[in-house]
């Protein structure tokens, strides 16, 4: 008997005191995506990630809106989310209390706006996301026009950048397209011979 | 023969479960103040037995969810509380619905798991009906994959009305002038992306994010702040402070990295 008590004194209590106190989780553990919607940039990498398509995006052109949202209720906490994420806006948070008594309560939405294109002038990208682009690209650029073009570049819808390089191609000439296209003839000819020159003993 | 079938044909109706005014009354005077245990009647619906698992671990002497007088019992006759895994699948959605109208009138139905809730990752499959809400009336969700034992509990305590649901409904609107700060901007950007990439290669994703955060927090200090010590002085001395042999090794190839862009040359 004394023996028994002895034995259940030094076990201590295995309970813990959860619901009365905090819990304490692991260093790692993959609790509720907290998405920080001000450093988002709506680029929809977490989008194409998330295995469950919990996290899914709307466009509405005709608002000029992009919609992000999460559905805690489908999220299988893997963290893909928080690995594609390019401004680290998305992160997987110890918190694990999510039980809700209504499924509305599940999701979250974030909405951003649409910049227009800075040629035809239609929306293509969210705002923010051709802001950070730019700026990206403008810190490694080696002076102020390098920037400015950069700038433009990343403001310009695909379509018409498509067809500012068709129209640079076809302003090329077809002489000097020639004149390249033979340039490039006769110096794979001379590399050609060097090789065979350095390879034949 | 081959005559045109209409869509709806093939899509089977379900009639919606319906519940009386007087149950609904009993049921809220349940949620708010139970004064007494509640029997749990486990449901699997086609789940893949982790949210079992999860479960028995919640009544274990370490979570020991017996000590609100939550109990598992073997027959939906017994229930108060029917818990409901799995994402639903054809064959099992009779079989739920019998657990349903076997259990006695009042009684909380509760969605466990990311594919109770809505399906989870099963949520566009052609065999399931995604999610438990689809086929009976259901009062609390407990989202996670799986549910920690922790987070089982709290999910009770929300059922049983003795804790307040902490989730809420958000929406974000994107203020005038909002912009995403850029990270790091006194390292050059093609030299951020070789220590980012560096260090995904050697500790992962999440590990190697943290591990660059901190070495480029090391190097703008020093850009910020330049002491008495020099740059490789710098990191060898983060490489001598640092206890984890992998983690020195990684900080190491950093600092190489470093320094082979310092010298022009490819990495």
């Amino acid at each position: 008997m004394l023996k028994l008590l002895k034995e259940i004194l030094r076990t201590g209590e295995a309970t813990v005191k959860y619901p009365f106190a905090p819990m304490e989780v692991c260093k790692d553990f993959r609790g509720k995506p907290e998405h920080r919607a001000a450093d988002c940039i709506a680029c929809a990498a977490c989008t194409v990630a998330c295995p469950a398509n919990a996290i899914q995006m709307e466009t509405d052109t005709a608002a000029g809106s992009r919609t992000w949202s999460i559905n805690y209720g489908r999220c299988v906490f893997c963290g893909r989310c928080e690995e594609s994420c390019p401004t680290g806006a998305i992160r997987l948070s110890a918190d694990f209390e999510l039980a809700v008594g209504s499924k509305a309560d599940l999701t979250r939405k974030a909405v951003f706006t649409l910049a227009g294109c800075a040629c035809c002038g239609k929306p293509f990208a969210p705002a923010k996301e051709v802001d950070y682009v730019a700026r990206l690209l403008g810190q490694s650029a080696r002076s102020a026009e390098e920037a400015e073009r950069l700038r433009l570049t990343a403001a310009t819808c695909p379509a018409c950048k498509r067809a500012q390089d068709v129209h640079q191609i076809a302003g090329m000439g077809i002489a000097r397209q020639m004149d390249a296209g033979q340039m490039d003839a006769g110096h794979s000819e001379t590399e050609h011979a060097v090789k065979e020159r350095e390879t034949t003993p | 023969m081959n005559a045109p079938l209409a869509p709806n044909a093939l899509v089977a109706e379900m009639s919606p479960v319906s519940t009386s005014e007087q149950i609904a009354t009993m049921k809220t005077a349940l949620l708010k103040n139970i004064q007494r245990s509640a029997y749990v009647y486990r449901v699997d619906c086609g789940g893949c037995n982790g949210c079992e698992i999860e479960i028995f671990s919640s009544i274990t002497p370490v979570f020991d969810a017996e000590r609100f007088g939550i109990k598992v019992v073997a027959s939906p006759r017994h229930a108060d509380i029917l818990l409901f895994t799995g994402a639903v699948t054809r064959s099992m959605r009779m079989p739920a619905l019998r657990a349903y109208e076997a259990a006695p009138d009042p009684k909380i139905v509760v969605s466990y798991g990311a594919c109770g809730c809505t399906g989870g990752i099963f949520h566009d499959l052609y065999c399931v009906w995604g999610g438990t809400d689809n086929i009976v009336p259901v009062d609390v969700y407990i989202p996670g994959c799986p549910p920690t034992p922790a987070a089982t509990i709290h999910g009770f305590a929300v059922a049983l009305g003795l804790l307040e649901q902490k989730l809420k409904a958000e929406t974000h609107v994107e203020a005038a002038g909002e912009a995403a700060a850029l990270a790091h901007p006194d390292i050059p950007y093609a030299l951020r992306v070789r220590l980012e990439r560096e260090a995904r290669r050697m500790a992962g994703y999440r590990q190697g994010r943290t591990i660059v955060e901190e070495f480029m927090a090391l190097l703008e200090g020093h850009a910020r702040a330049p002491g008495a010590l020099t740059l490789p002085d710098r990191m060898t001395a983060a490489i001598a402070a640092e206890r984890d042999p992998r983690r020195a090794e990684i900080i190491g190839r950093l600092a190489e990295v470093v320094q082979r862009t310092i010298r022009g040359e490819a990495s």
